[in-house]
């Protein structure tokens, strides 16, 4: 058991320990480095998500609407009344906070499916708003973000690449500990009695209804920070990609159902799997079949769930005590 | 005051045409241990389902420990200090058997004192050995153990027992029985539903009996066993589970 703990602290600290100097190889404007973003910013946005769908197996399939939110607020601040994105990440994730509040009180009540549905259904009003909000959004075509890179930290944009990994990276090391804190508390015992048996939890005294209200904001709120980050690392989004279901919402659950829901480690493995994959399908397949990518989304997912509901990481467990199993024999 | 610890008065629930509970009153006082019996389907789960907050009453109230509790969530009465095991066992199963245990500690607790009260528990019900084992490997008596110890560390006033003693071993119910007993010595109080009657008759000074929803008897195992209507409801049962109507 020593062992296994020992194992469970050092390689994750010697994954952080690459990611800090990986990047020293590479070229700081180059391909591989902005894949690494991707992968850093996409496992903290699993890790969000983690909060609410892993522990507590609420699947939403709405988080673009919080990612999106995050993204606009600072952007729109920003180019219109230059506040810098470090003011602008707190007022998305205010708005972030408001959105779930108000969504919460007709889906927290809703099991399983309905939820989802709920959600997915959410997810796609921000994304209609966006588009048909034109004064305030730009609508259809898209926003940037001014580029200002003599403004330095106060606009958070950068000359290369690389401390936008560096971002990436302590925002990914940052959910993560909110996410260890959250499921070793008491808050994540009782987001596990609800994801077991939510009437045995309130029969025993769990507010079912108040905690998974918090987990959602708290989700709500990380996914909006992350959001802000992304609209700082891309430069221009249009609602379609950032209120997404396949690019967005559903790419977050199944980072972490495919890598372990409810695990520490499970977004680390979903997205170090995910995102290098779904890179390598666009360079070979080329953008010509556009839909093909939210297709094959939606397509693993079902995969995944059916096969194996509890992710690559319980795979790897499961493997490793059949080999101890055999050298005790 | 009327120093009763629980009154429950003219609670009828129905679902839908189905009136699985009908105007049921009783009261509780500190320190009972009471036999809720009476043949399957008579309503017993049900009005432990009402008690807890499953279910709201559709009408009747309920009083627990001076407050009216009807209608509350059972969250809210789990707090005040009424709890329930579930009779089709209801435990975290993903999740171990001491943080099962831990988990109903939290409603009054912090963390670190959940823990040690729950290993406290665990002792008490004899379940300490398998502590860490995954709540969904065990067996069924194993499995109502731990729905004991749960319940037990929300530090309940009144618990309500739904067949914990279901397919256990005379010895083993022998230890429930002394279990339920030094609890109560301790100052808890009990609802006990349980189809073995030579258990029930032992532990329990007291018997409300249940028939079609309806009470239909209240008094000591003495009274009941010779209570004319009792004996027909279970015979009416029994000839009853053959033709499958009612
Ligand atoms: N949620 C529900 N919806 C509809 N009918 C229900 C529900 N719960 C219980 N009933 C019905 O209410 C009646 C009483 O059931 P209940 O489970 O309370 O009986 P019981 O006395 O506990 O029986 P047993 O001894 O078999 O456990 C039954 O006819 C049952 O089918
Ligand atoms: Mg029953």
């Amino acid at each position: 058991m020593t062992r296994s703990n020992t194992l469970s602290i050092a390689l994750p600290a010697l994954v952080v320990l690459a990611l800090i100097i990986a990047p020293l190889g590479l070229d700081p404007f180059g391909y591989t480095l902005r894949i690494l973003c991707l992968m850093l910013l996409f496992c903290a946005m699993g890790q969000a998500w983690n909060i609410v769908g892993g522990l507590a197996n609420q699947i939403s399939l709405g988080h673009a609407a919080y990612f999106g939110i995050g993204a606009y607020s600072s952007t729109i601040l920003f180019g219109s009344l230059g506040v810098s994105p470090l003011i602008g990440v707190f007022v998305g994730m205010f708005l972030a906070a408001i959105f779930a509040l108000v969504l919460s009180l007709p889906t927290l009540r809703l099991k399983g499916h309905y939820f989802a549905l709920a959600t997915l259904a959410a997810g796609e009003v921000a994304r209609v708003v966006a588009n048909s909000w034109t004064s305030l959004t730009g609508g259809p075509v898209g926003i940037s973000v001014p580029y200002r890179p003599d403004a330095g930290f106060w606009a958070l944009q950068f000359q290369t690449v690389l401390p936008n990994y560096y971002l990436f990276l302590g925002a990914m090391i940052l959910v993560s500990l909110v996410f260890w804190l959250v499921q070793t508390s008491a808050f994540g015992y009782r987001l596990r009695a609800i994801k077991e048996n939510e009437t045995a939890a309130e029969v025993i005294g769990v507010n079912t209804y108040r905690v998974k209200l918090h987990a959602s904001i708290l989700s709500a709120v990380l996914t909006a920070m992350l959001g802000t980050l992304y609209a700082q690392f891309q430069f221009f989004f249009d609602p379609d990609t950032i209120f997404g279901v396949a690019t967005i919402s559903v790419k977050m659950a199944l980072i972490v159902i495919l890598g372990g829901a409810g695990r520490l480690y499970g977004p680390w493995v979903g997205a170090a799997v995910i995102i290098p994959l779904e890179e390598m399908a666009n360079s070979y397949l080329g953008n010509s079949i556009a839909g093909l990518s939210q297709f094959a989304y939606g397509v693993l997912l079902i995969v995944v769930i059916l096969l194996n509901p509890r992710g690559l990481i319980s795979l790897f467990e499961s493997l490793r005590d059949r080999l101890k199993g055999r050298q005790r024999a | 005051m009327s120093g009763h610890l629980l009154e429950v008065r003219n609670v009828t629930r129905r679902f839908g045409g189905l009136v699985a509970n009908s105007d049921v009153t009783f009261t509780v006082s500190p320190g009972e241990i009471i036999g809720l019996i009476g043949p399957n389907g008579a309503g017993k789960t049900t009005l432990f389902n009402v008690l807890v907050g499953i279910y709201p009453p559709s009408s009747g109230e309920v009083i627990f420990d001076g407050k009216s509790i009807g209608g509350l969530k059972p969250h809210q009465i789990a707090k005040a200090g009424l709890t329930k095991t579930f009779q089709n066992v209801a435990l975290f199963g993903e999740t171990s058997v001491l943080d099962n245990v831990v988990t109903g500690g939290l409603v009054n607790r912090s963390l670190t004192d959940a823990r040690r009260f729950a290993a406290e528990c665990l002792e008490r019900v004899g379940i300490g050995a398998i502590a860490q084992k995954k709540a969904g490997d065990l067996s069924f008596p194993e499995r109502a153990r731990v729905e004991v110890a749960r319940a037990l560390c929300t530090s309940p006033k009144l618990l309500l027992l739904d067949e914990v003693m279901a397919a256990l071993t005379p010895a083993e119910m022998e230890e429930i029985i002394e279990l339920v007993r030094s609890l109560r010595d301790e100052g808890m109080t009990f609802i006990v539903v349980e189809h073995h009657m030579k258990a029930v008759m032992k532990l329990c000074e007291r018997l409300i009996v249940l028939n079609f929803g309806e009470m239909i008897a209240d008094g000591t195992p003495e009274e009941i066993a010779g209570n004319r209507k009792v004996l027909d409801a279970y015979l009416g049962a029994n000839f009853s589970t053959q033709g499958e109507g009612h």
